[in-house]
């Protein structure tokens, strides 16, 4: 059905494939830009996957003129703030982002401060950031979950009040996204596991949640399906390259719907879990994707009904009668999060994470007043998210 | 109706300038008749300011949390702590007439937020239990994410209309 109204944006430039990294050169000078600051982290530099961007920046007529490594796990208001001044220092004309959710989205907070000027604090809300981007910003992913490097969100944590704030506008759309899959054949099983449901989560959030629309839509089937296909296969061989690139262009797909369609309450969940229990976002995906689609079920199951057909094949979804495919959907996906378990160690309980039950009232809590929540099909109470925390606890 | 009536941009400005007056003061009504809004707005930070408006040349509405109160201010121009803005006239109209629902407008991407966005949840959820109060159950279970619960009849609410603040609970002073 086509809703009353709808928007739908994906300016991005996607360039995905075999040694897609040396094409970046070209990329740059599409854009006009010839001194880009690199942001990554020191263990994407130890492990050389950053290098690998540096490697092929050093083969073009760019002159990198910084590589700012110090992007913690969780990006934060003041590293953002530090990333602004460093561009600035420096004489950059581009931010590189090399990573996974953290680095990209300090990128994105980056581009907001070199924008609009002030710090990152200032500029809170949701779609009113007007006008264009002063920066010119290329994001290559490390991990294939957070599709950040097409969303036009933003994650950011205030570390004052230990809180995950969320940034929306079209102008942390990235220029262009690389997704080269040299960058993800190292990721360990666990990691690839973490990140897949990520990916996972969104899509199917993004089916589910009031934003919904039929661009959105085929961009999340489409992730499922890859992420179906794909993610057993990659954790038998981790080194092959079309699984990985499978893989990625999973996370892209997902984040593209997301972009459009928004989460719902599984990632307010997981945004307040991080921020009070310091839990990674993937594992919180995770644990909280079943139990959030279970207490949407009554809402929006006509919806998960559709999504057995990409998340467990046409014979699945052929011999299972239309109303039974809802719960057979939360099923296949309480299989799948089983079998990562097994696989790849993924945590399948808020408690395996570290969260305390004593915990479980401030999360709620700020589940409630988180943003993705106004987008859920339903908007539960304090006492019912405290019940599915505890459920997942 | 001003500048001919509700088919003009005028017109439908006008009706938006009194439909924010009367949510305006019903909000402070509801703070006056119900702890939960009182506890929402209680816990918002103090001298915190909100706006909701209609942009560009639209009108607004704005309040004020401080002092262990909360103050309807009117249109009157102010620095807010957290805006909520609408891009159009005829995106704002549903959600004023109680056609459409608040996150239904958030979803149509009819507003955009500046400020902070838990604090723009807490004031959706105040603006949920004004509905209750200000429109009746065929226009409620429409538009509120929950059955309304009123701490007082719609009587008792519109006539709670005439005050301009609301003492809160919670809050510093």
């Amino acid at each position: 059905m086509i809703p009353d109204y709808y928007e739908f944006c994906n300016s991005t430039k996607i360039v995905s494939g075999t040694r897609a990294l040396e094409h970046i050169g070209y990329e740059l000078a599409a854009l006009g830009a010839s001194r880009p600051l690199v942001l990554t982290n020191t263990q994407l530099l130890e492990l050389k996957v950053a290098t690998l961007v540096l490697d092929a920046l050093a083969d073009t007529e760019a002159e990198v003129v910084g590589v700012y490594e110090e992007v913690p796990v969780d990006s934060s208001a003041s590293v953002v703030d530090d990333v602004a001044r460093a561009y600035r220092e420096r004489g950059a004309d581009a931010i590189v982002a090399v990573g996974g959710g953290s680095v990209l989205d300090t990128a994105k907070g980056a581009t907001i401060v070199l924008s609009h000027g002030g710090t990152l604090m200032e500029h809170r809300g949701a779609e009113s950031l007007l006008g264009r981007r002063a920066v010119a910003f290329i994001a290559i992913p490390t991990t294939a979950g957070t599709g950040s490097e097409v969303t036009s969100a933003a994650v950011i944590k205030d570390t004052e009040r230990h809180v995950k704030m969320g940034f929306t506008s079209l102008s942390l759309l990235p220029d262009v996204a690389i997704l080269d899959p040299r960058l993800t054949v190292g990721l360990p099983p666990r990691l690839t596991a973490s990140t897949a449901m990520d990916a996972l989560t969104h899509a199917v959030e993004a089916v589910s949640c009031v934003q919904a629309n039929p661009l959105s839509d085929c961009y999340a089937k489409a992730a499922i399906g890859l992420i179906r296909d794909h993610l057993p296969a990659v954790l038998d061989d981790p080194r092959s390259p079309a699984g990985r690139l499978a893989l990625a262009n999973a996370a892209l797909m997902a984040g593209a719907a997301f972009s459009n369609a928004m989460v719902g309450i599984v990632h307010a969940m997981g945004h307040a879990a991080g921020g009070v229990a310091g839990i990674p976002h993937g594992d919180a995906m995770a644990v909280l994707l079943p139990h959030g689609m279970a207490y949407n079920i009554d809402a929006v199951g006509d919806r998960y009904g559709e999504l057995l057909l990409d998340l467990a094949g046409a014979d699945v979804y052929a011999s299972t009668p239309a109303d039974e495919r809802a719960a057979a959907s939360i099923a296949t996906v309480r299989a799948m999060l089983d079998m990562l378990h097994t696989a790849a160690g993924l945590s399948v309980t808020l408690g395996q994470l570290g969260v305390l039950p004593e915990q479980i009232p401030d999360i709620a809590r700020a589940a409630l007043d988180d943003g993705a929540m106004s987008m859920n099909p339903k908007q539960p109470s304090l006492e019912e998210l405290v019940e599915i925390l505890k459920g997942a606890l | 109706m001003a500048g001919g009536g509700w088919r003009t941009k005028r017109g439908r400005k006008a009706v938006a300038a009194v439909v924010f007056a009367v949510l305006g003061r019903g909000l402070v009504a509801a703070a006056r008749l119900d702890e939960r809004v009182r506890a929402e707005a209680g816990a918002w930070p103090e001298g915190t300011v909100i706006t909701l408006g209609i942009g560009p040349f639209g009108p607004q509405v704005s309040w004020r949390a401080g002092g262990g109160m909360l103050e309807y201010l009117g249109g009157a121009e102010v620095e807010p702590t957290l805006a909520v803005t609408f891009k159009s006239v005829d995106g704002a109209l549903p959600l004023l007439l109680g056609m459409k629902s608040v996150l239904g407008a958030f979803a149509e991407h009819r507003a955009m937020v500046t400020g902070d966005l838990a604090l723009a949840m807490s004031f959706v959820r105040c603006l949920h239990i004004v509905e209750g109060y200000l429109f009746p159950d065929l226009m409620t279970r429409r538009i509120l994410p929950r059955p309304a619960e009123r701490r007082a009849g719609h009587l008792v609410a519109y006539g709670a209309l005439v005050h301009r603040r609301a003492r809160l609970e919670g809050a510093s002073s």
